[in-house]
């Protein structure tokens, strides 16, 4: 018997850090690894005993990258549970908030994390060196959308504005219209994002992806919506656990989320787009079409392509809410009537996909137990299907371009490690 | 592209980046330390808080004359110690590279400000050695230690008008 190890000590580009383990024997993947630890599972025991209204704050500190879907999370969930509804212009400005998360956080995926696989760069810094107008772009457009951050967040990492039931403060028309012209900048950036991306190499792969993702009648869903696969399921967040199961893994600090019965599926650009691109925008959709992508995409690498279509639709969407915007009456809404404790649950679309919260209320708003799946946490088990896939492709690769690609196909997802894990390590093992 | 001054155009206000976590343990200790900071040094310096991104690091420090950035490392020191670093044109020591707890680490940022342009007039950081980075925990009492010397230290240096030029010092 011949065995061949394939190890990822540390990976690298990816937010946080985790490893990877992946076991060949005989010419065959006898197992693939991805360990990652969790701390959303440490924040879950941290929430206890904390007030409804605290949730929002603390969880936002999970993740640097998307603190804005942790709030959103929150809130929602909470407002479920006290049975607040919040429409209007606050909705309309969590919207605009949420843009400015996809595109903060997709810009830094495309140019400085993803970008250097397709032109063999070990990093964003040394591809800068030579392509100094590449990164630029990347950072002027996540320097966009760190300004809607900002002003709707007050800091542009961990936001201190959001509360349960709408903002703190809300901005004034004028205070909003200054984003114009970065958004109109950015918009363009945009674009241009997506010809370049149409132009990279792309390596061959098909995945038969279950795609879930948040859907909603009139919108391409980011706060709002039940939740939907490609293969039938349709569930509020409420219901969740009747779709999908969470199990304990003996290699992994985090818990790996799977379809009743086990079987893996994908959050992300990808599944949004497969699953709610008929909603674009005409832009974003006659863009997408110029470039050649398909309406479903199934090769993994192909997902900077959907991440530039949806940072252009968060610019589009964007401009159109500060068109719209009349500042509300009221920063936000206090629930009403007398509360007797229970349940809360709410999921969004986080950057890198569904993030689902739960909690579980006292009478007197106390959190007695939080439930916090990360996007990551869904994908694993895709994701080491991704790299089996992969591997058993390219068996006659040597050890350090399988190496090398495996960690492209874990980048390919954008796995947020640092809110599904904390410090990341690849290890291929063979004879 | 904004000008970056050069390292002796040094006027106006310095500005002092606490890096870090506040819920996850020794990785508060850049925001213990501005927030300290704060009532000592009033309008002498500009005193903000990040996550220590790389490029939230380079929109903050584009352009401006002096930087003091403080965060939580991991380089081996005694818990509680702690470093003051020059950054000039080189690379971040590799004692506090890679040590940082955060995704495109402050190693990353010095080195893309670098290439791009994007560095400040004047650069120091200081690394106070860290013990844990739990969810939830509080700091070490030695990480406490060094949070007040590094709080002290800082706001004897922002009291005069240049900083001190040593390149780099361990207590």
């Amino acid at each position: 018997m011949t065995e061949r190890t394939i190890a990822v000590d540390y990976l690298t580009r990816v937010e946080g850090e985790g490893s990877l383990h992946v076991k060949l024997e005989d010419g065959r993947v006898e197992h693939v690894e991805l360990r990652i630890f969790e701390p959303p599972r440490f924040f879950e025991a941290f929430l206890r005993g904390r007030m409804y209204t605290e949730a929002p704050d603390i969880t936002a500190r999970i993740c640097g990258i998307c603190p804005v879907a942790y709030q959103m999370s929150a809130v929602h969930a909470m407002e479920q549970a006290y049975g607040i509804s919040v429409g209007g212009a606050l909705r309309e400005l969590r919207r605009l908030f949420y843009c400015g998360e996809w595109i903060e956080s997709h810009a830094l995926h495309v140019y400085l994390l993803h970008t250097p696989d397709f032109l063999g760069y070990p990093d964003a810094v040394r591809m800068a060196k030579d392509d100094p107008e590449t990164v630029k772009r990347g950072l002027a457009l996540k320097k966009a959308g760190n300004a809607v951050m900002q002003m709707l967040g007050g800091r542009e990492i961990h936001p201190i504005n959001v509360r349960v039931g709408g903002f703190y403060r809300v901005p004034s028309r004028e205070e909003l219209e200054s984003l114009r012209p970065t958004l109109e900048s950015a918009l363009e950036i945009a674009e241009e994002t997506v010809h370049f991306a149409a132009g990279l190499p792309f390596p061959d792969a098909e995945e038969d992806y279950e795609f879930v993702a948040l859907q909603h009648p009139e919108e391409y869903a980011m706060n709002e919506g039940e939740i939907v696969s490609s293969r039938g399921v349709r569930v509020s967040a409420s219901r969740f656990d009747e779709a999908f199961e969470r199990a304990p893994v003996a290699y992994t600090h985090a818990l790996q989320s799977v379809r009743k019965g086990g079987t893996p599926y994908l959050v992300g650009a990808l599944a949004r787009y497969a699953l709610n691109g008929s909603q674009l925008s005409p832009r974003a959709k006659s863009i997408a079409r110029e470039v050649g992508l398909e309406p479903v995409v199934r090769n993994p690498f192909r997902s900077i392509l959907v991440r530039s279509i949806e940072m252009v639709y968060a610019c589009e969407e964007a401009l159109r809410l500060l068109s719209v915007y009349r500042p509300p009456e009221t920063a936000w809404v206090e629930p009403t009537g007398e509360f007797h404790g229970g349940v809360g649950a709410a999921a969004t679309e986080a950057p890198r996909g569904l993030l689902f919260h739960r909690y579980q209320l006292a009478s007197d708003g106390r959190i007695e137990a939080a439930e916090i799946i990360a996007p990551t946490a869904q994908n694993q088990k895709r994701i080491e299907e991704d790299v089996r896939h992969v591997v058993e492709r390219s068996l006659a690769l040597d050890d350090a371009h399988l190496t090398a690609l495996c960690e492209r196909a874990i980048r390919n997802h954008d796995p947020c490690i640092s809110c599904a894990t904390h410090f990341l390590k690849l290890e291929v093992e063979r004879a | 592209m904004t000008e970056v001054p050069s390292e002796r155009s040094g006027s106006g206000t310095p500005l002092v980046i606490g890096v870090g976590n506040e819920v996850r343990g020794d990785d508060a200790a850049g925001l213990q330390v501005t927030r300290e900071l704060r009532p000592l040094v009033g309008d002498r310096a500009r005193v903000v808080d990040c996550s220590g991104s790389a490029t939230e690091l380079l929109d903050l420090w584009e352009g401006q004359a002096r930087v003091y950035l403080v965060d939580a490392v991991r380089s081996g020191g005694a818990p509680g110690t702690w470093c003051r670093v020059l950054v000039r044109d080189q690379p971040l020591p590799s004692s506090l590279a890679g040590t940082s707890t955060h995704g495109l680490s402050i190693a990353s940022a010095v080195a893309l400000g670098q290439t791009l342009g994007r560095m400040p007039g004047q650069l120091v950081v200081f690394g106070i050695e860290a013990v844990q980075f739990d969810p939830g925990a509080d700091l070490s009492p030695e990480v406490r230690g060094g949070v007040r010397e590094v709080t002290q230290a800082l706001a004897e240096e922002l009291g005069r008008p240049t900083p001190a030029t040593t390149s780099r010092e361990r207590r």
